[in-house]
């Protein structure tokens, strides 16, 4: 950590490009890549335990100093992506984005969720959840590490936390549909546990039988007015 | 069972199932999921006998999701039929599954819940599949 409280990490300039980088995995290293606006990208080696601790204290909405190949001076950089392998959630790649700290930037800040609603506490309603993350444009130096979100404001089945409920700080702007749904109350009815559509069963059994299948380019053969009849029919 | 109300074409070739799944490999709705690890093709039967697993054991208590959809007709020729005469009639419908895929999600239920509802369902498929949660995706 810096005086500022930023994260500091430590990469190398990556030589290795392609599918060689595959050599610097088995080797503990992280291949990444730093761009920005005005800047030439520079392919990145990073050793994968320090990546790991950065990663488990950033987001992507956090200003890291990055000194490649031990510079004086830091790059200010914001983490754009992290590829994980999709099984053993691995680390596989990640994109640094350089920022100018005077330039506008878009980018994401996670939504951090805060207290409990209490009538999802007695088990009266089922809490989802929409978006954990909104997209924002601010100068760099503005950004913040998340935004809290109060799940003790809902008190009724059908409350819905949206993103234009939300507080930020001045100077960012919120670029997502105010609209989206943050977190929402829902009765315990409302969930189908039932099985899907009886009717579908009754359809397969149709299918089983040796009914004929309609398709739609055989229906587009046969005319738009007949093909229209057939869409209401449904096939099966 | 669940399978598509209208097709484009009524046969399909197989296909193959080489490498790992690129979508729909992260929990997008609910905060627990049953991640598969190998390819497979899952037929709606399976399907439809894993949900019945899983809303059995969580009852009414949380919200679950469907995230593959078997869209894949499989063809079958009848019994006693000699090779030959063309493609078989459309017998059952599968999705078409790669490692990595989530295929079910679990929310508004504790973590042993899930654990022991995705662990029955589990059985009812033909893979081996993972537990995960939103921390680990």
């Amino acid at each position: 950590m810096d005086q500022k409280g930023r994260v500091e990490l430590e990469a190398k300039k990556r030589s290795l490009l392609g599918s060689k980088v595959k050599h610097l995995r088995r080797e503990g290293w992280v291949p990444g890549v730093m761009y920005g606006h005005g800047f030439e990208a520079i392919p990145l080696q990073i050793d994968r335990y320090d990546l790991r601790q950065v990663l488990s204290q950033v987001g992507g909405s956090q200003l890291i100093n990055i000194k490649v190949d031990g510079a004086n001076e830091p790059e200010f950089a914001l983490l754009r992506e992290v590829q994980r392998d999709v099984i053993t959630r691995e680390l596989l790649h990640v994109d640094f984005y350089r920022v100018m700290m005077t330039e506008t930037i878009t980018t994401e800040i996670p939504l951090l969720t805060m207290g409990e609603s209490p009538v999802a506490e007695q088990k009266e309603g089922i809490l989802l959840y929409g978006v954990s993350e909104i997209e924002v444009e601010c100068l760099p130096g503005d950004l913040v590490d998340a935004l809290e979100v109060d799940l003790s404001e809902l008190t009724e089945i059908g409350q819905a936390i949206l993103v234009g409920d939300l507080a930020v700080p001045s100077g960012i702007s919120i670029l997502t549909d105010p609209d989206e749904v943050i977190a929402r109350l829902v009765p315990l009815e409302e969930v189908e546990l039932e099985a899907p559509e009886a009717e579908v069963e009754e359809e397969l059994i149709v299918t089983e039988e040796g009914e004929e299948i309609e398709v739609i380019s055989e229906a587009k053969a046969r005319g738009a007015g007949e093909a229209a009849e057939d869409e209401i029919r449904d096939y099966m | 069972m669940l399978m598509p109300k209208r097709v484009k074409y009524r046969k399909q070739f197989r296909g193959r199932m080489k490498g790992k799944a690129t979508r729909g490999t992260e929990l997008a709705f609910g905060e627990f999921g049953l991640q598969a690890l190998e390819p497979s093709w899952i037929t709606s039967r399976q399907i439809e006998s894993a949900r019945t697993t899983i809303v059995r054991h969580v009852r009414r208590r949380g919200k679950y999701w469907i995230r593959v959809f078997p869209d894949k007709p499989v063809t079958q020729k009848a019994a006693e039929t000699r090779m030959g005469k063309g493609k078989g009639d459309v017998d059952h419908w599968v999705a078409v599954v790669r490692p990595g895929r989530i295929l079910f999600e679990l929310s508004g239920v504790s973590e042993e819940m899930a654990r022991e509802a995705f662990r029955r369902a589990s059985h009812k498929l033909p893979i081996a599949c993972q537990f995960v949660k939103r921390d680990d995706v």
